[in-house]
C-alpha cells in the first residue's frame, strides 16, 4: 500500500469547470481534509476520481497513473469512496450490503472466496457493524447505513480512500469511532482524502488541511496554519475565535458572527466596553451587530473578552496573559473610552490585571452605562472596585440589571 | 450468498421446477378432451422410444405439449425481461408491456407477417424483426424519460405509454393495408399461443437461453446497480457496458415472446415483484426463479384461456390482463406510500 492521491493543476466540474488549478496530494499514511463554503466543489474534487466528475484540464492521479487510465475493476481495486447521500433503500441485508465492496475483486464467474469473507469480516469489524450483518438495509438508521457504507469502502481494501463529510449522519460516539478508524488505517499506510464541514473534526484528524474557495485551492497547510482568522474571514465570511481544543491540542474554531452582519446598518455611535473572562463576549457582539463603533481594553488576547474582540476587529489594548495593567496600558483604555459616546461597565471579578480599565471611565458617570452588579466576591483589588462602582453608581451612571435591555439603556445615556 | 443462501437458493429452484412440471402435466392433460395424466407421461415416453403413439398420446405430443410448452418459455421470457428492466430502472413498475417494448416488437413481428415469406425467413423474420423493434423502443423510451441523467418513475410510464400507444397505431395501419393478413395477426395481436409447434419451442428456447445466460452472468452487477449508477461504479461495476447489455438481453427475450404470442401483459411484472417479496432482490436467486415462476403463472393463464369458456378459446392476454391490472394499481399505491423495491 503505497499509492497516494495527487492533484496537478486539475480544473474539475461538470459542464464547465467548477474547480480550476487544484495542486495537492495525499500521501499512503495521510489524512487530508478539504475544507471551504459550500458549493466551493469539494465533493466535485472527490467525484473527479471516480468518474463523478469531469476532469477538464491538469491531472489526477492514482499512483503514478491518471485516474482515466484505469478500468472500472482497476480503480475500485485502489480507491474506495463514502460517498455523501445514502443509497436508495432495497432489501438487501447489510452483509450482503458489504460483501458488494468485494465486486471488483472477484471473477465474473467465480463467487465471493475465503479472502473476501475475511475482507468483508475485518471491515465489519472495524466499523463495529458485525451486529447489523443480518438486519435489512432499508430498515436501518441513517449513522448505521453510513457506518455501512463505509465498511462496504474498507471492504474494497483501497489504498485511497476518499470520504465526503463521513459523520454527517453520526452521533457524536460515531463520529469518534468512525474518524479514529480512519486514522488507524492512515498510520496503517492509506492515503485518504476527506472533505470536512465540520472544521473542529477537520482539524482533530486531519495531517493537512486544503481550502477550497472562489474556483481554486485557496490555501493549504497544517491545520494550525491554515485555520487562522484570516483564513476565516477571508473565506467563510466569518469572525471567529481560533482557540486550542484543551483536549487534544488541536485548533478549535469558535464563529462569533459572520461577517455580512457586522457591515449593515452603521448608527456612528462609539461605545467602550470595559469587561473581561468573558463577560463581555456577548455584549461586544450583540453591540457590533446592531451597528454601534465598539472598542475594549486593555485585555490579554487569552481572555474570551480580549479573544472575542480580537475575532471582531475591535479596537483594543492589548496586554501580555497574566501581566498586571501598566499606567501606559491605563492611558490607552482612557483615551478609548473618552473618544466613546457612551462606555459599558460589565460587573465581572476586577484585580490588578484590569481595574485600570475601571478607573479609566472613572470620571465619565454621566456616559457610563453599568451592567449587572458589582459583589464583593468579584474584589480581588483590596475594595478599590467596589468603590470606582459605588462612585459611578453614585455620580449618575445608568443602571441596565438585564443586559438584553443595553441598546435601550445606551440611547437613554445618549439621550441626556 | 453465504453457504446457507445457496442452500435455499437450491430449495427455492428445485421446489418451483418441480411445480412447473406438475403444473406442465396438468396444462396437457386438460382441454376440451380431458386426457389422463398418464397418457401426458406415457406420451413424452413413447416419442422418447420412438414408439407408435395412441391417439390420445398424438393429441398430447402434436398439439397440447408444444402449446404448454411454449406458453412456458414465453412467460419464462416475460418474467426475466420485467426483472431485467426492473433492475435496470431500479422501478418495480417497468414490465415490457408497459415500457412499450412489447408493442415495440409487436411491430417489427406484425411487419414481416405483412410482407409474408417462406422456408426459413418464415419461421425467423418475426423473432429478428420483434427484437429490432424492441430494442429500438426501449432505447426511445428511455431517452424520452430522461432528463439531465435523471429517469423519473412517472416520465418513464408516461413515455412508455405514449410510445406504447403510437406502436399499436402503426401496427393497426399494417394490418388495414394487408387485409388479406388481418385476422391472422389480430388473433396473434391479442395474445394466443394458438397453434403452436415445436419449430417455436426451438426458437423462443433458443433465444430465452441465449438472453438468461448473458444476463446471469451479469446477476451480481445488476444487484450493485440498484444502489445507483455511481455507487456501481465507484464498487468497479462498468455501468454503461452493464446496461447496453442487459437491455440487449431482456429485449431479446420479449422480442422471442412476442414474435410467437403477440401482446401479453402483467406477467412479466407481476411474477418478478411476487418473486422479490418473497425471496428478495438478490438477482442471483430472484432471476431464475422469477423466470420459473413466470412459466408456471403462463402454463395456468393458457390452461384458463382453454378450459373457462370451452370450447370457445380466450385469447390468452385477456386472461393475465384480468388477473394483472388490479396487482398494477396495487403495485403503484404501494410505490406512492415509498415502499422500496
Amino acid at each position: 500500500m503505497s499509492v497516494g492521491l495527487r492533484y496537478e493543476a486539475a480544473a474539475v466540474g461538470y459542464d464547465a469547470a467548477v474547480v480550476s488549478g487544484a495542486t495537492f496530494e495525499a500521501r499512503p499514511g495521510e489524512i487530508v481534509g478539504l475544507i471551504g463554503p459550500n458549493g466551493a466543489g469539494k465533493t466535485t474534487l472527490v467525484r473527479a476520481v471516480t468518474g463523478g466528475a469531469r476532469i477538464f484540464a491538469g491531472a489526477v492521479a492514482v499512483g503514478e497513473r491518471a485516474v482515466g487510465s484505469y478500468s472500472r475493476t482497476e480503480l475500485a481495486r485502489l480507491v474506495a469512496v463514502l460517498p455523501q447521500t445514502a443509497p436508495s433503500s432495497f432489501a438487501f441485508t447489510a452483509k450482503q450490503f458489504v460483501e458488494m465492496g468485494r465486486h471488483a475483486h472477484v471473477s465474473r464467474f467465480g463467487d465471493l472466496g475465503p479472502l473476501d469473507h475475511a475482507a468483508v469480516d475485518r471491515a465489519l469489524a472495524l466499523t463495529d457493524t458485525g451486529s447489523l450483518a443480518g438486519r435489512r438495509v432499508d430498515e436501518l438508521s441513517g449513522g448505521d447505513l453510513q457506518r455501512l457504507t463505509l465498511a462496504q469502502a474498507l471492504a474494497q481494501d483501497p489504498s485511497v480512500l476518499l470520504l465526503d463529510e463521513p459523520t454527517s449522519h453520526l452521533d457524536l460516539n460515531h463520529r469518534l469511532q468512525v474518524l479514529d478508524v480512519v486514522r488507524s488505517l492512515a498510520d496503517g499506510g492509506l492515503a485518504v482524502l476527506a472533505v470536512f464541514h465540520d472544521l473542529d473534526m477537520a482539524a482533530r484528524y486531519s495531517d493537512r488541511l486544503v481550502v477550497i474557495a472562489a474556483g481554486g485551492v485557496a490555501v493549504q497547510g497544517s491545520p494550525e496554519q491554515v485555520l487562522t482568522r484570516q483564513t476565516l474571514a477571508d473565506v467563510f465570511g466569518v469572525a471567529a475565535v481560533i482557540g486550542t481544543d484543551p483536549v487534544t491540542g488541536t485548533a478549535q474554531v469558535l464563529p462569533v458572527v459572520r461577517s455580512e452582519a457586522t457591515t449593515v446598518a452603521a448608527r456612528g455611535v462609539r461605545v467602550h466596553v470595559v469587561s473581561g473572562s468573558g463577560t463581555g463576549a456577548a455584549i461586544m457582539r450583540r453591540l457590533v451587530l446592531e451597528g454601534f463603533e465598539v472598542s475594549t481594553g486593555a485585555l490579554s488576547a487569552d481572555d474570551t473578552d480580549g479573544a472575542v474582540a480580537g475575532a471582531l476587529g475591535l479596537p483594543m489594548q492589548e496586554i501580555a496573559p497574566f501581566a498586571s495593567m501598566t499606567a501606559q496600558d491605563e492611558a490607552a483604555a482612557r483615551a478609548l473610552a473618552h473618544i466613546a459616546d457612551v462606555t459599558v461597565a460589565v460587573a465581572t471579578p476586577y484585580g490588578p490585571e484590569n481595574l485600570g480599565n475601571l478607573r479609566a471611565v472613572a470620571d465619565r458617570a454621566g456616559k457610563t452605562v453599568l451592567v449587572g452588579t458589582m459583589t464583593d466576591d468579584m474584589d480581588f483589588s483590596r475594595g478599590e472596585a467596589t468603590a470606582l462602582w459605588r462612585g459611578l453608581t453614585d455620580a449618575g451612571a445608568a443602571v441596565c440589571s438585564d443586559p438584553r435591555d443595553l441598546v435601550r439603556c445606551i440611547e437613554e445615556v445618549l439621550a441626556r | 450468498m453465504g453457504r446457507t443462501g445457496t442452500k435455499r437458493a437450491a430449495f427455492v429452484l428445485l421446489m418451483l421446477m418441480a411445480a412447473l412440471g406438475v403444473v406442465c402435466v396438468a396444462g396437457a392433460a386438460f382441454g376440451a378432451v380431458p386426457v389422463a395424466a398418464a397418457d401426458v407421461l406415457g406420451a413424452v415416453g413413447a416419442t422418447l422410444r420412438g414408439a407408435q403413439l395412441t391417439p390420445p398420446q398424438a393429441l398430447v405430443m402434436n398439439l397440447r405439449l408444444p402449446r404448454v410448452a411454449l406458453a412456458a418459455l414465453v412467460g419464462a421470457c416475460l418474467a426475466a425481461a420485467g426483472v431485467l428492466y426492473q433492475a435496470l430502472f431500479r422501478n418495480a413498475l417497468a414490465d415490457p408491456y408497459i415500457l412499450g417494448v412489447s408493442s415495440g416488437a409487436g411491430l417489427g413481428a406484425a411487419l414481416t407477417f405483412a410482407a409474408g415469406g417462406t422456408g426459413a425467413a418464415v419461421l425467423w423474420a418475426p423473432p429478428l424483426a420483434a427484437f429490432a423493434g424492441a430494442l429500438a423502443t426501449i432505447l426511445l423510451v428511455a431517452a424520452l424519460a430522461t432528463r439531465r441523467g435523471v429517469m423519473e418513475t412517472l416520465s418513464l410510464l408516461l413515455a412508455g405509454v405514449a410510445v406504447s400507444y403510437t406502436l399499436a397505431a402503426l401496427t393497426s395501419f399494417v394490418l388495414v393495408v394487408r387485409r388479406e393478413q388481418m385476422s391472422r395477426i389480430v388473433f396473434w395481436m391479442m395474445g394466443g399461443l394458438q397453434g403452436a409447434t415445436w419449430q417455436q419451442v426451438g426458437i423462443v428456447a433458443v433465444m430465452l437461453g441465449a438472453g438468461l445466460a448473458v444476463a446471469l452472468v451479469y446477476a451480481r452487477e445488476l444487484n450493485i446497480m440498484l444502489l445507483g449508477d455511481e455507487r456501481a461504479g465507484e464498487l468497479g461495476v462498468n455501468v454503461e457496458r452493464v446496461k447496453r447489455i442487459i437491455l440487449a438481453a431482456a429485449s431479446l427475450v420479449v422480442s422471442a415472446a412476442v414474435s410467437v404470442s403477440g401482446l401479453i401483459g402483467f406477467v412479466g411484472l407481476m411474477t418478478p415483484h411476487a418473486a422479490r417479496l418473497v425471496l428478495g432482490p438478490d438477482h442471483r436467486l430472484l432471476l431464475p426463479a422469477s423466470v420459473i415462476s413466470g412459466a408456471i403463472v403462463m402454463v395456468l393463464a393458457d390452461l384458463v384461456a382453454r378450459v373457462a369458456l370451452a370450447p370457445v378459446e380466450l385469447p390468452v392476454g385477456i386472461v393475465t390482463a384480468l388477473a394483472g391490472g388490479p396487482v398494477f394499481l396495487w403495485l403503484l399505491i404501494r410505490q406512492q406510500r415509498g415502499a422500496s423495491l
